[in-house]
């Protein structure tokens, strides 16, 4: 195995144990940049020189003993909305063409506190505004799509040119790019991670989160970003934790909530088979299956479009009047029709938010996690518009894609994708676990006990 | 186009009003891309709201202060 493939975990402990140091690990990952990223299109900019700085200075400090912690070392990608003081945050946007980011965001402050290196900024889909990250290709197989729209952080981290990635999720950005090119990815409970310098979709659904190789990367990436800063008016006042789960696989006592409507309906037949066997092994594992009613599933998309649309639209008012013509026209389209959105149907969308959010925290005493498809299929070819379902059903693809993933946007819910299988074409497979607000240990635990316990994944693609 | 739905002239003309002249070759687009957005959050009006304040944004905090997670 290469360097660059080991999971952060991995890597965390060769670096301890002075088996391997943070000058090899990056350089490994350099090396794979420069042989796959050619052809993946995952970095919008590779940093390596001052990748290479980054890495003698965390082996200076490793060989003087002094260790930050699991993240010392660790390679990774900023999906590029992302600040990072002196570079650009483009935002994958030739509306940014001349940005230049004067201080780090918090979250980019806070892993450079904890020793991780920038390899590099990642592509997103324009501003976030769009699921499928059309300048990168999917990690296992370039005719399809990267997924979105931190499709650059997913294709990084599943391609082996970032130990991992940080993205940004407002409608299901983290986890749909995850579960399409098969790697974890988690969307914290809104407000525990801080987005002060994270160019903002939605700021009432926007969530930023790791994408990882594995549940446990994930758990040490989140420890290393979650806590207060009162410059994220949504930040919520928790301290510092450690989240990564115990070594044990044993799951007795945890109601796992599976769902009997909307989860699987209109879901591809083998994503549905690949996340019942593994919602049935998290049950052989000790958790309690219980059925659980989705609530107010009619008003799912009505909700989610009538906060994001007039927030995004608002966010780019004076770009859009200025420069319009440098927004690719996907995302132009959608922010001038935003401009006729009237503040009626926002508040409604609000006020549906409210209500939507009382359903899911009764569902959700009745249960610890629920077990659901991240997305209802796998990653479609590059040229493909619309899935037809087998009733006749013909859905848009990121209406799909954005489909399963949105109700934990808009009840702020934690969300983690975990990989649990490929298609017979072998495109990955990925299941979603929810949990309450701030229960990111239960998705953590769930999620850590079925990897330990299922085959080992397909290593990534040769180039 | 039913009743509810934007002609290309009034999408430009409501365009106009919020301060975003478009040019005539966008008005179609703009307003198809708006009647479907509308079709799709429309569906919010069926739903009974009483009292319910809205949801500015989500507050997990809250919900542990009210006992109820």
């Amino acid at each position: 195995m290469e360097l660059s493939e080991l999971s952060l975990a991995a890597a965390a402990d060769a670096i301890r144990t002075r088996r391997v140091s943070p000058v090899e690990l990056v350089d490994s990952v350099l090396d794979r940049i420069e042989q796959v990223d050619p052809d993946l299109g995952a970095y919008v900019t590779v940093t390596a020189e001052r990748a290479r700085r980054s890495a003698r200075e965390a082996e200076h400090e490793a060989a003087a003993g002094r260790l930050r912690g699991p993240l010392h070392g660790i390679p990774m990608g900023l999906k590029d909305l992302i600040d990072v003081a002196g570079t650009a945050t483009t935002a994958s946007s030739r509306v940014r063409a001349d940005h230049r980011a004067d201080t780090d965001s918090t979250v980019a402050a806070r892993l450079a506190a904890a020793g991780a290196v920038l390899v590099g900024k990642t592509h997103t889909h324009e501003f976030a505004y769009g699921l499928t990250t059309p300048q990168t290709r999917n990690a296992r197989d370039r005719g399809r799509v990267a997924g979105g729209s931190s499709g650059g952080s997913a294709v990084a981290v599943a391609s082996g040119t970032a130990t991992f990635a940080l993205g940004t999720d407002t409608g299901g950005s983290i986890r749909v790019p995850a579960a399409l090119n098969g790697v974890v990815g988690l969307k914290p409970t809104y407000g525990l991670v801080p987005r002060h310098g994270v160019t903002s979709l939605s700021w009432s659904l926007d969530h930023v989160g790791p994408l990882t190789r594995t549940v446990e990367d994930a758990a040490l990436v989140l420890s290393a970003l979650a806590g207060h800063d009162p410059r994220d008016p949504a930040s919520l006042s928790t301290t510092a934790a450690d989240h990564r789960p115990g070594p044990g696989t044993d799951l007795t006592g945890l109601r796992v909530g599976v769902p009997r409507n909307y989860y699987f309906d209109h879901v591809d037949p083998e994503v549905e088979a690949a996340v019942r066997r593994a919602i049935d092994q998290l049950q052989a594992l000790g958790a309690r299956l219980v059925e659980v009613e989705i609530p107010m599933t009619r008003y799912i998309q009505a909700t989610q479009w009538g906060l994001m649309v007039p927030e995004a639209t608002a966010y780019h008012e004076q770009a859009l009047r200025a420069i319009p013509d440098l927004y690719e026209a996907d995302v132009r389209i959608l922010l001038e029709a935003g401009e006729l959105m009237p503040a009626g149907d926002y508040l409604r969308a609000q006020r549906s938010r409210t209500l939507m959010r009382q359903e899911w925290t009764r569902m959700l005493n009745e249960v610890d996690v629920i077990a659901a498809p991240t997305v209802p299929a796998t990653a479609v070819p590059t040229d493909q518009q619309t899935i037809t379902w087998s009733d006749g059903t013909v859905e848009g693809v990121s209406d799909a894609y954005v489909r399963l993933s949105a109700p934990a946007n808009i009840t702020g819910v934690p969300s983690l994708s975990v990989p649990v299988g490929h298609d017979t074409a072998g495109l990955p497979i990925g299941m979603q676990l929810l949990g309450r607000p701030l229960g990111e240990a239960a998705l953590l635990r769930a999620g850590h006990a079925y990897e330990q316990t299922t085959p080992a994944r397909e290593p990534a693609p040769a180039a | 186009m039913s009743a509810d739905e934007l002609t290309p002239l009034e999408a430009a003309r409501w365009a106009a009003r919020v301060g975003l002249p478009l040019e005539d070759a966008r008005h179609a687009e703009v307003a198809a891309t708006a009647n479907h957005i509308h079709s799709v959050v429309s569906v919010l009006r069926e739903l009974d709201f009483g009292d319910t304040p809205p949801a500015p944004a989500y507050r997990a905090g809250e919900e542990k202060r009210d006992g109820t997670v």
